[in-house]
């Protein structure tokens, strides 16, 4: 019951980081990205996307894992992209990152909670 | 009743194998987003060059009215450089173009205000050539080397001086 209740916090947690990541991720498009607009258009919509898959808890043996490496995916193309070129370097991209890497450790969280055998029995 | 071959994967090793095809994916493309945007294919950049004279007595301020114009060349490293260098003087003065090394060029002098006249001179890897005035010199070379590199005519120094920028 425990582990139900701690799966369902980190679940929402979950929804609710994905969905401000997604929103910062299409303001930043729209004022401050410069370049690749529609990237990060793109990256926002399918984090609030993954917000409602999540939320809905649509097959979450696999939507959790994707969401997980999806986070860390776009963690490591912002920071390798932006070291090589400048861009995106500016206070609203740390802070949708820092969420990012909040969100990452919230999933692996949740997948650990959810594959916990007292759930799984 | 089939039996399952499936082998569950430990949490540890899930959240292991999708981090690392994460990074690697991600560093992937975004090390290719970063060389596909700074990079910038060769090309050939083609500029004309004049001698300019600014309006104050030369005699009285101690140095030459001589300037070029432009008198900055700016090209990616790797550019395909042409130069139209004309000699616009409604005297009868001489200007060169001499290049800073490492650089040398090709130039081919015509006799006349165009291309369209014909050749006086065809000079290959020189770093200095002569056009009188009325005299049209198209210099060519590639920007191999990144920097910043003078060119300037040594008939009229220092004034008559500008920058080469090579990005690189």
């Amino acid at each position: 019951m425990q582990t139900m209740k701690r799966s369902a916090v980190l679940r929402w947690s979950a929804v609710g980081l994905l969905f401000v990541t997604g929103l910062t991720d299409i303001y930043y498009g729209n004022f401050n990205a410069g370049f690749y607009e529609n990237l990060w258009y793109a990256m926002g919509t399918i984090y609030i996307f993954t917000a409602a898959v999540i939320a809905a808890n649509f097959e979450p043996r696999f939507a959790q894992p994707a969401v997980f490496g999806y986070a860390i995916f776009l963690f490591v193309l912002w920071a390798t992209t932006a070291f090589a070129t400048g861009v995106g370097l500016d206070t609203v991209a740390y802070l949708d990152k820092a969420i990012e890497a909040l969100l990452v450790v919230n999933m692996a969280l949740l997948i650990r909670s959810s594959r916990s055998p007292s759930l799984l029995r | 009743m089939a039996q399952s071959t499936t082998k569950q994967w430990s949490v540890g090793k899930l959240l292991l194998v999708v981090g690392i095809v994460a990074i690697v994916a991600g560093a992937a493309v975004g090390t290719s987003v970063g060389y596909a945007v700074r990079y910038a294919a060769p090309t050939t950049r083609s500029f004309y060059l004049f001698n300019n004279s600014l309006p104050f007595d030369q005699d009285v301020w101690g140095i030459p009215h001589d300037t070029f114009s432009p008198d900055r060349i700016t090209v990616n490293k790797g550019d395909k450089v042409v130069i139209y260098y004309r000699n616009i003087e409604d005297t009868t003065e001489d200007h060169n173009f001499v290049m800073d090394p490492p650089y040398t060029f090709d130039a081919v002098v015509h006799a006349g205000q165009t291309e369209n006249f014909p050749v006086a001179s065809t000079l290959k890897g020189i770093t200095v050539v002569v056009v009188h005035v009325n005299q049209t010199a198209t210099i060519t070379f590639t920007a191999s080397w990144s920097g910043v590199f003078r060119y300037y005519c040594s008939f009229h120094p220092p004034t008559m001086t500008g920058y080469l920028v090579v990005l690189g």
